[in-house]
């Protein structure tokens, strides 16, 4: 039975050669964008999933609250672990706190070897290994770290810093941090062979910090401080309710909370993160800054777009099948005589449904690893195609066949199967008719997500366009920049490199200030402004700079004047400053004092607004000031400068110059450059990949809908080719019949338009909404949408109509 | 006796009128006649012919087949009644175009769950015994007319039928071949006891049958 089966499904396949490969096709590309981005979405959801106990380990974040809004930060307020401790509590198991530290460089005593800024270095104390299984290689959970001046290596580490030793000798062994931290090696844990966002490499015990760099950092005892360099796990008790540890950290927020900011609407929060969640929650970064975040709603966005081309390739099958129905009218009538039951058909059709699904499914595997290696700029680095080994992944991969075996199959089998014989044999033209219908509905579906795809890449490249056109308010052009290093803030090196700079002939003009008008940091403070009687308070954002840096990026002065370069702090305010104070004028503010904590300062003029973020965001207040502190750690640390516009041929050979002069100056650092231009374009990084794959679901959703509506047209015509021979007899020019043919389907595609409008209106307008600054959705990129789907719709219509309609009616009327 | 027709009516409604097909059809076949249907077209001969293979319904009227009441049955034990007990001949064959003679004559026995031995050896004697050994492998539309008529006759027999219901077998033919169909139907009804009902417009045909019905705008008639 099974046999005879298999042998009917490969020959009516084989027969149907255009029918199948549409089929094939279609649910190939739905299946492989599926495979892909169910690996994506597997993968992200997989972090952290192993530890022991790992439902009860957390990260305690902080959220602020002010009257502007919230912001998140993963750290949180140093002395909260100390009270934490101090509460004899019943609900907590172990605390960990964790402290992220940047050295400059290690080195191996013995061998006197060097490692430039390691990553992944923190100080912990032994609780962390509570908190963490860690399998060890060489020393014990509780002794290694408890001590000053210890330290514990992860494997891969050991192996880079103590090259050709074995683990046993590389206990005991000095490293030194910085020339000055002096620890001994007491531990080696093995790295976590599964996903895990905890990268930590190296673990210098608590109490070294106390001694070092650090003491500053962790000795900190003001509750209105959070640095997310701070961080705090906490793995509660196993029959503890988190909703009481959260109160408990709640009640710890309150006690501490400052009365005076409270009273003005700031307070913060602290959250308890789960484990698992670090890795979707796009409020909080991980530890390994490189590795781009996976978001929720990112996932969701793919997945549907998964979802959408599937349910186009189960649709061609659906209509495919259920046109193609009439040939196999005869079939099904001879089984039925012949003793077939309903169930037998409808099995053998499903059958042969499963059998393209196979077919599909093995194209869609070569298809993922291609595209695997096509979208790799998207895809988290750790998703390779060796994923889909894994039992969780094939397991689904069967699952997705067999629901797609019945969502496309089962339909079409039960219609066929319900022939009545008796019509069927007799009279070859009854059936199909009127279960057109549907196919009518299914069309007009897949044209309109085709449709709904085509507005929002039209619309999301409008929005990127603009925000890359638009002008922000600073000029951009020609102007690059770079941050002198941190660690050394001698003010004679850079004055040097200034002066050396300014002296190059294509560099027309340089200046020594803060960051550039718009980049992705934040300098703020917490001001006040006195009106009248009113107060109002509220944050103000700061860029340090001097009247060469407000020239060179053509800022511009509306009233008042710019801070002369001295001791006394003076503000340039912008517009924006205005609006809070419900003023208009700007020389309403000219000559008025700014309050912040203790210090008041003089407003000395009012500039125009200009972006200082992506246009993502709003304009916010922002004042402009020279540097606050010349001799301390001064704000003025990068190198802002302009080259000969003209003589663009020769920019790289004087970047190189600035490198010599670099490199004479601070040769342990690296010489890193960024044109403003770039960094502009850099905020929209993530709007430019939403762009590409929008392209991408585009382009697949079109061929998918266009490989359905060809093989409907051709269906079509074969069954009118009689009626399209005697209209011809009947003297039909080519025209006629043409415009006879594509009729009906163009009305579809102009339905699925109609529907589609409001749905890509209502889409892209809330997409819309998370920019301060957005194009308008014009009337015209709807009507291009739709021009071009039609376009292409009559296209794909007429290469088989014209054939149809050429055709010498002599052939096929003699036939009958 | 093999099956009883009492007062069979059936009708389709048009335009608000009443259009009889069959009408107060009586009707009594045993075991062993060969019975020719005829009449004009349009006269119902077809319709009494689905009627009798249960393909069809009716609007009024009691059928037995067998000692059962077909009109009470349920469609699955009508449909495990006439795959049990009935073959059918058709005009046009109604052969599978992608199926080989052998597999085509197989596909009956697939249904009525034979053994894959037990199968191979009933195709092969049936193959046998209609001469088409040479031809097992080839395809309907290798094959002409006759020899297509003469497969689905085969095909009708393989499950071993008590009854063949035969519409116009041999419409499609030249007089040659339609002769040597009407040989074997003669020769079967004779021999092995099938009994065997067929609509034909041919009296020459009908000369073979041992009964002739007439049919008239879907009343028996007597002529």
């Amino acid at each position: 039975m099974f046999k005879n089966y298999l042998k009917i499904a490969f020959r009516n396949i084989w027969k149907n050669k255009v029918f199948s490969i549409v089929n094939i096709m279609s649910l190939a590309i739905g299946l492989s964008a599926s495979f892909v981005i169910g690996v994506i979405v597997y993968y992200d959801l997989t972090f952290d999933k192993f530890h022991p106990d790992g439902e009860r380990i957390y990260r305690v974040t902080t959220e602020f609250n002010s009257p502007q809004g919230s912001s998140y930060n993963p750290g949180i307020t140093v002395p909260l672990t100390q009270a934490l401790r101090d509460q004899e509590s019943t609900l907590i198991e172990a605390i960990a706190p964790l402290f992220i530290a940047y050295p400059q460089h290690v080195k191996n005593k013995e061998s006197a070897l060097v490692f430039k800024t390691p990553k992944y270095v923190v100080y912990t104390d032994p609780s962390f290994f509570e908190v963490f299984e860690y399998q060890w290689l060489a020393g014990n959970k509780q002794k290694a770290i408890s001590e000053p001046n210890q330290v514990v290596l992860s494997e891969n580490r050991a192996k880079k810093y103590f090259p050709n030793t074995s683990l046993q000798q590389i206990i005991g062994k000095t490293i030194i941090y910085n020339d000055t931290i002096l620890t001994t090696v007491s531990g080696l844990v093995a790295n976590f062979t599964r996903r895990t966002d905890l990268v930590f490499e190296e673990f210098i015990s608590l109490k070294t910090a106390a001694t070092g760099d650090m003491t500053g950092t962790i000795k900190e005892t003001n509750w209105g401080n959070t640095n997310s360099a701070s961080q705090l796990f906490i793995k509660i008790k196993e029959n503890a309710d988190a909703k009481n540890v959260s109160l408990l950290l709640k009640n710890l927020a309150k006690e501490h909370e400052d009365k005076e900011r409270a009273a003005i609407g700031y307070s913060s929060i602290f959250h308890m993160q789960p484990l698992f969640q670090i890795h979707l929650d796009s409020n909080y970064y991980t530890f390994d800054f490189a590795e781009s975040k996976a978001s929720a709603s990112v996932l969701i966005g793919l997945g549907c777009t998964a979802l959408f081309l599937l349910l186009l390739g189960c649709i061609n099958f659906i209509n495919l099948n259920t046109s193609q129905a009439t040939q196999r009218a005869k079939e099904i009538g001879v089984r039925k005589t012949l003793g077939s039951s309903k169930r037998q058909l409808v099995i053998q059709f499903l059958g042969e449904t499963f059998l393209l699904t196979m077919a599909a499914a093995i194209i869609s595997i070569i298809l993922s690893k291609w595209l695997l290696l096509v979208f790799s700029d998207f895809i988290p680095q750790g998703v390779s195609f060796s994923l889909f080994g894994s039992p969780i992944i094939l397991i689904s991969i069967i699952i997705l066949l067999l629901v797609v075996t019945l969502l496309s199959g089962l339909y079409p089998a039960v219609i066929l199967s319900n022939y009545k014989p008796v019509k069927v044999l007799k009279n070859h033209s009854v059936i199909g008719q009127n279960k057109s219908g549907l196919r009518k509905y299914l069309t007009v579906f897949q044209f309109t997500i085709a449709q709904v795809f085509i507005i929002a890449t039209l619309l999301v490249a409008k929005q990127l366009n603009y925000m890359l056109k638009k002008d922000m308010g600073f000029k951009t052009e020609a102007i690059a920049h770079f941050r002198t290093p941190w660690q050394d803030d001698s003010a004679a090196k850079k004055t040097a490199l200034l002066r050396q700079i300014t002296a190059m002939s294509q560099v027309t003009n340089a200046t020594i200030a803060g960051n550039p008008p718009a980049s992705r940091s934040t300098h703020s403070r917490d001001i006040s402004f006195e009106n009248g009687e009113n107060l109002t308070h509220f944050n103000l954002q700061l860029l340090y700079g001097d009247s060469d840096y407000f020239n060179l990026y053509g800022l511009n002065l509306l009233k008042g004047r710019l801070p002369l370069n001295d001791t006394i702090q003076e503000y340039v305010v912008n517009k924006a400053f205005l609006k809070p104070l419900g003023l208009e004028n700007p020389e309403s503010v000219v000559g008025k004092f700014i309050k912040s904590g203790e210090e008041q300062y003089l407003i000395v003029g009012v500039m125009d607004d200009f972006n200082q973020r992506s246009l993502k965001s709003k304009i916010e207040p922002l004042a402009f000031t020279g540097d606050p502190d010349r001799t301390g750690r001064s704000q003025f640390n990068r190198i802002h400068f302009k080259l000969e516009t003209s003589a663009i041929n020769q920019w790289p050979s004087i970047i190189k110059q600035m490198e010599e002069v670099w490199q004479k100056l601070y040769p342990e650092y690296e010489f890193e450059y960024t044109f403003v231009d770039d960094s502009i374009r850099r905020f929209y990084q993530g709007e430019r990949k939403i762009s590409t794959l929008l392209n991408w679901a585009t382009g697949l959703a079109i061929v998918i809908s266009c490989l359905g509506l060809f093989a409907l047209v051709i269906y079509n015509t074969q069954r009118r080719v009689k009626e399209i021979g005697i209209r011809k007899v009947l003297g039909a020019s080519i025209t006629d019949l043409n415009i006879l043919l594509t009729k009906e389907f163009l009305m579809l595609v102009g339905v699925a338009f109609l529907i589609a409008i409001p749905i890509a209106w209502y889409g892209l307008n809330s997409w819309l909404e998370n920019f301060a600054f957005k194009t308008e959705a014009s009337w015209w990129v709807f009507v291009v949408s739709g021009f071009a789907m039609m376009l292409i719709a009559l296209v794909i219509i007429s290469m088989r109509t014209i054939g149809a309609a050429k055709v010498n009616p002599v052939k096929s009327l003699r036939s009958e | 006796m093999l099956l009883q027709l009492n007062n069979i009516f059936k009708w389709v409604n048009s335009g608000g009128q009443r259009i009889f097909l069959l009408k107060d059809i009586n009707l009594q076949v045993e075991e062993g006649e060969f019975i020719s249907i005829m009449g004009p077209s349009g006269s119902g001969k077809s319709t009494l012919l689905n009627v009798i293979g249960m393909l069809d319904t009716f609007d009024e009227g009691t059928y037995d087949f067998l000692h059962e009441s077909v009109h009470s049955l349920k469609e699955k034990h009508r449909a495990n009644l006439y795959k049990e007990y009935i073959g059918f001949v058709f005009q046009s064959y109604h052969l599978l175009d992608d199926l080989t003679v052998k597999e085509n004559l197989e596909m009956p026995l697939l249904y009525k769950k034979f053994k894959g031995s037990e199968r191979k050896a009933i195709v092969a004697d049936m193959l046998d015994r209609f001469n088409i050994v040479g031809k097992k492998d080839l395809f309907p539309t290798q094959l002409s007319g006759g020899q297509q008529q003469l497969v689905g006759v085969a095909r009708a027999l393989i499950a071993n039928p008590k009854l063949i219901l035969a519409d116009e077998p041999t419409g499609n033919l030249n007089s040659q071949q339609s002769e040597e169909i009407m040989e074997l139907f003669k020769k079967l009804n004779e021999e092995d006891g099938v009994t065997i009902i067929q609509v034909t417009h041919s009296e020459q045909n009908a000369a073979y049958g041992s009964r002739i019905i007439n049919l008239l705008d879907g009343r028996k008639v007597e002529i």
